[in-house]
């Protein structure tokens, strides 16, 4: 197995941020939306980071690995073709499904924890991975709803998937804020449980609390118990990088800078 | 339960969330509620980033329009969120809540 690389600290590249995120003085990594880039010229602002050395990893949000339908392979090839373009050391999507039944929910959606659905999901992760140029990361989302009849935890699911797909991990401490808050997975047990040195790197987000429910929002400010699990996380393995997700709203440079050093804090 | 007993689920659970199909057995009601809002507030969100103009001129009644406009169009698989955004503008004008754009006299190929 090739070791994972380190990465550090880093920030989800945005059109929408470019400038900032060239200008912040400590980001050691960015990730990009890969369905956010055509097949043709990369955009400037990520050719210049890649100039510099900045490692610029593809995050896909399209794959639907969970869905019950087959596996939309131009989509997996445009994934590994941005990762060649990119010169990437992996790529990532989600444990979840985005599509089903000609619907499309544009969202990451949870799946059931049912031998089934993980076995439906084992065979789409390794069909994507033999048409992959690089490792993948799969990453747990943030749920609002939870699928009956659940048969393993969160963090039993994930683990059985890592042990018969050999994927990496890209844990989401703010999604599991969200699932913790939302459909009571315990925190404690599903890092326990993780097989923690296959973790490519670690995401944190804000989010607001509405009408009792977590909304993983990616546009507010990190709350304190998003970094206190980064913590919890760190107590068990020094993970490879951190990286924060800003996709609306979009805070002053200051802001976003402090809570690059609000992360680098915890990591020390 | 097979891949296409799962397959059936979940179209089952987007049918609810995205096009008011009946809730799907087991799951808490509320929270399906709670999935569905979210879920049209992330496609509003979009849309209204895509079309300033509509959101400009609708104002306050650019959410409520939405939320009937996505009831009738849920997003299907075929649709781009570009192609969502124009279908919206051109919904409006079919339902009266907007005046239909002047004609562009300037552009070729347009009568």
């Amino acid at each position: 197995m090739k070791s994972l690389p380190r990465l550090g600290v880093g920030i989800g590249w945005r059109p929408e941020i470019d400038l900032t995120v060239e200008r912040l003085t400590d980001v050691d990594f960015v990730e990009v939306v890969a369905e956010n880039l055509g097949h043709g010229d990369l955009p400037e602002s990520l050719r210049l980071l890649r100039e510099r050395g900045v490692p610029v990893l593809p995050h896909a949000v399209s794959l639907s690995l969970g869905g019950a339908e087959p596996l939309e392979m131009a989509r997996v090839e445009h994934l590994g073709a941005v990762a060649s373009a990119l010169d990437a050391p992996l790529v990532s999507d989600h444990v979840c499904f985005v599509r089903a039944g000609g619907l499309d929910a544009a969202h990451l959606m949870p799946l059931p924890r049912t031998r089934e659905a993980l076995d439906v999901l084992v065979a789409n992760v390794l069909q994507a991975q033999r048409a992959l140029p690089v490792p993948l990361a799969l990453e747990n989302v943030a749920a609002l709803i939870d699928w009956p009849d659940a048969e393993m935890t969160e963090g039993q699911f994930l683990a059985s998937l890592v042990e018969r797909t050999d994927c990496r991990l890209l844990i989401d401490v703010a999604n599991l804020h969200a699932n913790a808050h939302n459909i009571g997975t315990d925190p404690a047990e599903f890092l326990a449980t993780l097989p923690l040195e296959r973790l490519a790197y670690v995401h944190v987000a804000g989010g607001v609390e509405r009408d009792g429910l977590y909304h993983d929002t990616h546009a507010h400010a990190m709350p304190a118990a998003v970094l206190d699990l980064l913590g919890e996380l760190c107590a068990r393995v020094d993970p490879p990088g951190v990286l924060l997700e800003r996709d609306d709203d979009y805070p002053s440079d200051e802001e976003l800078a402090a809570e690059l050093a609000a992360i680098r804090a915890v990591l020390t | 339960m097979s891949r296409s007993q799962l397959a059936a689920q979940q179209a089952a659970l987007l049918r609810a969330l995205l096009a008011d199909g009946p809730l799907p057995a087991g799951f808490d009601s509320g929270r399906l509620r709670a999935q569905a809002d979210a879920l049209l507030s992330k496609r509003r969100r979009v849309i209204w980033y895509l079309r300033p103009d509509l959101a400009a001129e609708l104002g306050d009644r650019f959410a409520p329009l939405f939320a009937d406009y996505a009831l009738v169009h849920p997003k299907t698989v075929q649709v781009r969120m570009r192609e969502d955004a124009e279908r919206f503008g051109l919904w409006l004008v079919a339902q009266g809540h907007l005046a239909p754009p002047r004609r562009s006299w300037w552009r070729p190929g347009r009568r």
